[in-house]
């Protein structure tokens, strides 16, 4: 009988451990797409300089992720940015961002982010999660791998989601860092020389029935 | 400094002063900017917990175009002044 027991607070301690998801009325594997015609999706990096502080950001964001809503350990996509898109506020600038000694977004018009993994779940609500994961970030050409952190929160479809769109939605707040060099940026715009490592933030919201 | 130079010198003065003035009133920026970013997170966005922002046309005057402008007008009016200046020598 003790044995049970063990057993079964074992397999319940797995169970919550192992697969941390969402609790929600929906269920089974779902693929989430973050094409907005909208354009209300958001990647944004942010620099300091000795003169001022630069925010680039870009509401042109594509991809798709799949996950099992019971287990989101098991969360698998892609998604990019068009490189020609992130804009600074500064028109001059932007041009010298997309020159070949920073961007070049001629030659390479996406940055990727392939999502590898998903680690430390920790439960905030039954409908948000907060993660830590890595994948294969892509700049220029180069490719590394990144980790970050992230805050999932998913609404099943309502008259209020409906507004945004149609299906099941998922909210994502996502931050890492990038190191400029490993990707063969210069690190200057416009005369001013930018930090070395820059903070990525991405608030994306993608939809189940598109 | 005769009326006209006076007058000349006001002008400049108040030019100048005036973009100052814009300028500390657009926020004392260094850089002159094209585009602002504007916050339009929804109910919504809240919700999902994300926030969502979007660049919007708008020209904020920065210092670097300030100073041009400054500068253009000093030399106008050093320009100016030297030509009152020589006209008077001329008629008399």
């Amino acid at each position: 009988m003790k044995l049970f027991q063990i057993s079964f607070l074992l397999i319940a301690f797995s169970l919550t451990t192992l697969a941390q998801g969402f609790n929600v009325a929906s269920s089974g594997e779902k693929t989430f797409n973050f094409t907005d015609k909208g354009k209300r999706n958001q990647a944004s990096f942010f620099s300091t300089t000795p003169l001022e502080d630069i925010t680039g950001l870009t509401n042109d964001i594509n991809g798709k992720v799949s996950f099992n809503i019971s287990d989101i350990k098991t969360l698998k996509g892609e998604l990019s940015v068009s490189t020609a898109s992130i804009k600074t506020g500064i028109d001059l600038r932007d041009e010298h961002l997309r020159d070949a000694d920073w961007l070049d977004a001629a030659k390479y018009p996406d940055i990727k982010f392939t999502i590898t993994e998903v680690k430390d779940v920790k439960k905030l609500a039954d409908n948000r999660l907060q993660i830590k994961f890595s994948g294969d970030f892509t700049l220029k050409g180069v490719t590394k791998k990144i980790t970050g952190d992230a805050t999932l929160t998913y609404l099943v479809e309502s008259e209020q989601t409906k507004q945004r769109a149609p299906g099941d939605l998922l909210g994502v707040q996502a931050k890492f860092k990038v190191n400029l060099s490993d990707f063969g940026v210069k690190n200057k715009v416009i005369g001013q020389k930018v930090a070395e490592v820059v903070e990525v933030s991405v608030n994306m919201v993608g939809s189940s029935a598109m | 400094m005769n009326k006209k130079q006076r007058t000349i010198n006001l002008i400049a003065f108040l030019a100048i002063f005036g973009i100052i003035i814009f300028w500390l009133l657009q926020g004392a920026e260094i850089f002159t900017k094209t585009k602002v970013l504007i916050d339009q997170t929804s109910e919504l966005d809240k919700m999902l917990g994300v926030k969502n922002e979007v660049w919007v046309d708008k020209f904020i005057l920065g210092l670097d175009y300030s100073v041009v402008a400054i500068v253009i007008i000093l030399i106008l009016t050093y320009i100016l002044n030297n030509l009152i200046k020589n006209k008077r020598k001329e008629s008399q």
